[in-house]
């Protein structure tokens, strides 16, 4: 019989994954590093498991993932906003494009203290972070989604009528669609990278940035690396979602011409 | 009855800063894309532009569709000068410019669904052109799923879509392959001589002018204006054979004298643009 394509991607896409477990078990198991420093993937597994039978585990997750949903889904509606509103109006990027891009070359966790100062250690900074971290990605993409629309739509909208919202609702973001979700796609990413550096840079009692500190604290590598593995199985988890939604609201195919 | 007068028109574009251009020997920042076009094209007439590259016919295209205005000149449709895109004009593009979110069919209302034409009515326009154009089966398939071929007949349809009085098509067939441009010049001219439309076609094929056209107006090396006007005397209705009879030829032989020289004199042009040193 023959293997589904499905299956043959999946099982290659494990080969880093297993080897990565095997020699790290080989590794910790040999007995050159201590085990507080490298814990074997057993350990890890153990402390997985008594990690998600406590009811707190699910209260740190629950209380990232409400960081990374509120900032995220604030950072794409104002970013698609404000790409929307540089795209169309050529005198809006004149005002806002320049002082957009030297902003945006500051790595966001330099804010990071005059936030801080402004708005204490509170849960606001920490969403102000993933905010704006997703802010970024969706204005750039929106702004070149909607510049690169061949100018024969914007010609044909003109032979045909189509002005203003509607010219707006039913051109100029469906064009750009394939270019605004790879925005909101990369902003996911972005929420969750920026999540550790807010939840380890702003102290909280709930996050599973918390459960790292926790961790690096008490030398507990296991712990950290439950942490981390959660982190990236979500943000990968949520990642897939919304890729399968841009490509579902793709009818025309515009995202994969190549494919 | 002319439907479109074209009196005088000129148009000059301002280069960006440090570019140049010479006009009739005269270094200058401003181009002159068309240089006192003038052309009178008669109701339900198959006009073809030929010239040489750059001598300005998507531009003149551009202004009768009121895409574009001129810097000085008029052009009159129906007796009106042409400041805004009109409900009466039709355009199709040579790269299709299908919306690739649409079905074939629904890229086919586009045109209507803006003229408050209800679904219903739409979808039956929209379905007897695809027929027309043997395209019934396809009526579902997004663009992506389309030959090049089968894409430009969609496109011709939705400018068909509005029935048009005129109809702009700035070299539709370029992009084809030879066969699928013969089968679809056939079907195009097959189409258009059961309506009262008037098509003004540009292209660089000569048979492609000489099959399709009324008349074919030979632009001049830019700056654009009409050189000569040649009717083109073969029989309507056309079939593709008529490809090879000798009266083609002869016909074909008469643009191709009027044209020549002034593709000769573009590229003269060409060679001795100013090379631009920054
Ligand atoms: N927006 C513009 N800005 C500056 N120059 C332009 C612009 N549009 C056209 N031109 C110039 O005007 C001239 C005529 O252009 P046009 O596109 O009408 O030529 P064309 O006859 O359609 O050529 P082709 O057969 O290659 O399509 C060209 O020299 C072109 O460079
Ligand atoms: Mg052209």
């Amino acid at each position: 019989m023959t293997i589904s394509n499905k299956t043959k991607a999946f099982l290659g896409s494990s080969i880093v994954p297993l080897l990565l477990v095997i020699v790290w078990q080989y590794v910790a198991s040999s007995g050159y590093v201590a085990s507080f420093i490298l814990p074997s993937p057993n350990q890890i597994i153990k402390t997985f498991v008594t990690n998600f039978v406590e009811k707190e585990y699910a209260l740190h997750i629950a209380a990232s993932l409400k960081r990374v949903l509120i900032g995220f889904l604030i950072g794409t509606v104002s970013g698609f906003s404000f790409g929307l509103l540089m795209g169309l109006s050529r005198t809006a990027e004149k005002i806002f494009g320049p002082f957009f891009n030297v902003i945006r070359q500051v790595p966001i966790i330099g804010f990071i203290p005059l936030i801080i100062m402004w708005f204490g250690v509170t849960e606001l900074p920490r969403i102000i972070i993933i905010t704006v971290a997703a802010f970024y990605p969706v204005t750039l993409n929106t702004f070149a989604g909607i510049r690169n629309v061949p100018k024969e739509y914007f010609e044909l909208s003109s032979v045909y009528g189509y002005k203003g919202l509607k010219l707006i609702r039913r051109i100029v973001i469906p064009a750009a669609l394939p270019s605004i979700t790879t925005g909101i796609t990369l902003a996911l990413g972005m929420s969750w990278a920026m999540l550790m550096a807010a939840e380890l840079f702003i102290q909280t009692y709930f996050g599973i940035g918390t459960r790292i500190q926790l961790g690096r604290d008490k030398f507990n590598m296991a712990l950290v690396i439950v942490g981390i593995i959660t982190v990236g199985a979500l943000g990968f988890f949520m990642t897939t979602i919304v890729e399968q939604l841009a490509k579902a609201l793709d009818r025309g195919k515009i995202i994969r011409k190549e494919t | 009855m002319d439907i479109i007068v074209a009196k005088d028109v000129r148009k000059k574009f301002k280069l960006k800063h440090g570019q140049q251009v010479k006009n009739n020997g005269i270094v200058s920042n401003e181009i002159d894309a068309l240089g006192g076009f003038d052309l009178n094209i008669k109701k339900g007439e198959f006009l073809v532009l030929v010239g040489p590259s750059g001598s300005g016919k998507s531009v003149f295209l551009d202004i009768v569709g009121g895409l574009s205005t001129p810097t000085s000149g008029v052009v009159y449709l129906d007796d009106k000068p042409v400041d805004a895109p009109s409900e009466k004009t039709g355009y199709v593009f040579q790269q299709y410019a299908l919306f690739p979110w649409r079905t074939a069919l629904s890229n086919i209302e586009f045109g209507l669904e803006s003229r408050g034409v209800v679904k219903e009515e739409r979808v039956k326009i929209a379905r007897e052109l695809l027929s027309l154009f043997g395209l019934s089966d396809f009526e579902d398939r997004y663009p992506y799923q389309l030959s090049g071929g089968m894409q430009q007949r969609v496109a011709i349809a939705r400018a068909l879509a509005t029935k048009p009085e005129v109809l702009l098509m700035d070299e539709p067939f370029a992009a084809l392959d030879a066969q699928t441009r013969e089968i679809l010049q056939n079907e195009l001219i097959r189409i258009w001589e059961g309506t009262d439309t008037t098509v003004i076609f540009v292209t660089h094929s000569i048979d492609e002018a000489v099959f399709l056209a009324d008349r074919v107006a030979v632009v001049t090396a830019r700056p654009g204006k009409i050189k000569e006007i040649i009717e083109i005397d073969l029989p309507r209705p056309r079939h593709g054979d008529i490809r090879s009879c000798s009266a083609f030829a002869a016909n074909r032989h008469k643009v191709w004298g009027a044209l020549k020289a002034e593709v000769n004199k573009a590229q003269q042009d060409w060679k001795h643009a100013p090379v631009n040193s920054k």
